[in-house]
């Protein structure tokens, strides 16, 4: 159990990690603004009456929430571009799953918060004579909103742990840096264990903020 | 866009995924138990009102909800062994990682279905005269897990989810395999997608009946 720690390894390629931990927060970036998106139109198309809209936006849904991430950054990196005829780069492929991965759980937390209004604002609105676009821009949505903050902040911090994964298809994130680190240093326990802190001080420190700005809306409300 | 679909390697090479497939459950189940014991221990630590246990629980979940799977699973099979002074097989450091993993959250949502107990109920068994632990066993818990069977089942879901990750571990389960004879037969459209479908099928009944369950709970509160 005697064991020889030596950081001067980690030290030495820091500058290696620290480029990872910009490239991570770059494709979180990234998918976060694109799944918002992509869950938008799903949740729009789910909510729809039409079969022909809300039956392929539910299919969606299910297949991305029951099937694991990783087998999604697979597919869009060695099956989607045999179908597509034209090779995509990691980035890009990470990217494309990430956000229609993330864009279902998105589109769950847009329609959990506008199927949670109560049905009686809904006809009051009706009853003023509102369209239905007054009613979602005047009435329902401002609260709507309000209510998807804490799951919409909880999906971006579970994204952003998925990013991890984009190191399978050698994307230069904080994970696959520290891969490289580790190749030229044997230093296994050291790389991965400052990697494990670097994730936990950004991690615990954006969800320690978002839960302040939580609290914040939750005493405006 | 012109793809010749050809399922006949996926249809041959279907004993190699089904053998995969039985790895991949047998992963789950045993994390998913091991997990959930050690979480029901770390959620009786972290009400146990005593600052010494308390404290380090805190930093224990904290500490695997705050970093990506990923990274727990590969620092368990490449720093772990350094200092434990033995290698570990892949699929022991996946049970393990996988495993610890799971309790944290299992901890946390135990947590939040004992301190959701009505302290009534604790005040009644004193009175009757039963002791800490037999109130724990015979009046708090039997409640806490009806209450969060949900939550529990989700957790379930996530780690049948986060299995694969195993694959990168070089664990045979299902993804392993598929990416072996997507890469040897070079059909990675079929296999991935089959492998897909696979795992929709392993999680989807366990998703569908977890809301048919949460919709029964709340429709009888």
């Amino acid at each position: 159990m005697r064991y020889g720690w030596d950081f001067s390894a980690v030290w030495s390629h820091f500058d290696m990690l620290l480029a990872g931990l910009v490239g991570t927060i770059e494709i979180a970036l990234v998918s976060i603004v694109l799944g918002v998106l992509v869950g938008f139109v799903v949740a729009l198309m789910r909510l729809s009456h039409r079969r022909a809209l809300h039956m392929p936006a539910t299919a969606f849904v299910e297949f991305y929430r029951n099937t694991p991430p990783i087998v999604h950054f697979f597919w869009f990196f060695y099956a989607l571009p045999i179908v597509i005829g034209l090779s995509l780069d990691p980035f890009v492929a990470a990217v494309l799953a990430l956000s229609t991965q993330s864009g279902a759980f998105y589109a769950e937390v847009f329609r959990g918060g506008i199927v949670s209004i109560e049905r009686g604002q809904w006809e009051g609105a009706k009853a003023l004579g509102m369209t239905y676009r007054t009613m979602m821009r005047r009435v329902i949505l401002p609260q709507a909103l309000r209510r998807m903050v804490a799951p919409f902040i909880d999906r971006s911090f579970e994204l952003t742990k998925t990013t991890a994964l984009a190191s399978s298809l050698a994307y230069a994130e904080l994970l696959y840096q520290a891969m490289q680190v580790n190749s030229m240093t044997f230093r296994p326990m050291e790389v991965y264990t400052t990697i494990a802190v670097m994730y936990f001080v950004v991690l615990f420190t954006v969800s320690t903020l978002m839960r302040l700005v939580e609290r914040r809306l939750a005493r405006v409300g | 866009m012109h793809y010749e679909w050809d399922f006949k390697v996926v249809l041959d090479s279907l004993p190699i995924l089904l053998r995969g497939l039985v790895v991949t459950v047998e992963l789950w189940m045993v994390s998913l138990v091991l997990g959930l014991a050690l979480g029901l221990a770390i959620s009786l630590g972290r009400v146990s009102g005593r600052g010494w246990v308390n404290g380090p629980a805190i930093a224990y979940v904290e500490a695997f909800r705050n970093t990506p799977v990923l990274v727990q699973l590969i620092w368990f099979y490449y720093a772990f062994p350094i200092v434990l002074g033995q290698q570990l097989t892949p699929f022991v450091a996946a049970v393990l990682a996988l495993t610890l993993n799971t309790s944290a959250y299992s901890a946390e949502i135990l947590r939040g279905g004992i301190v959701s107990i009505a302290r009534g109920q604790w005040e009644g068994a004193k009175a009757l005269g039963m002791t800490r632990a037999a109130t724990l066993r015979r009046i708090v818990l039997p409640q806490v897990f009806r209450r969060m069977l949900p939550a529990l089942t989700n957790r379930a879901i996530e780690l049948a989810k986060v299995t694969s990750l195993a694959s990168l571990l070089a664990v045979n389960e299902v993804m392993y395999e598929g990416r072996l004879l997507s890469s040897t037969y070079y059909r990675p459209l079929e296999v991935l997608t089959v492998v897909a479908l696979f795992y929709f099928l392993l999680i989807y009944p366990g998703s569908y009946l977890s809301s048919r369950l949460e919709r029964h709970l709340a429709a009888r509160d």
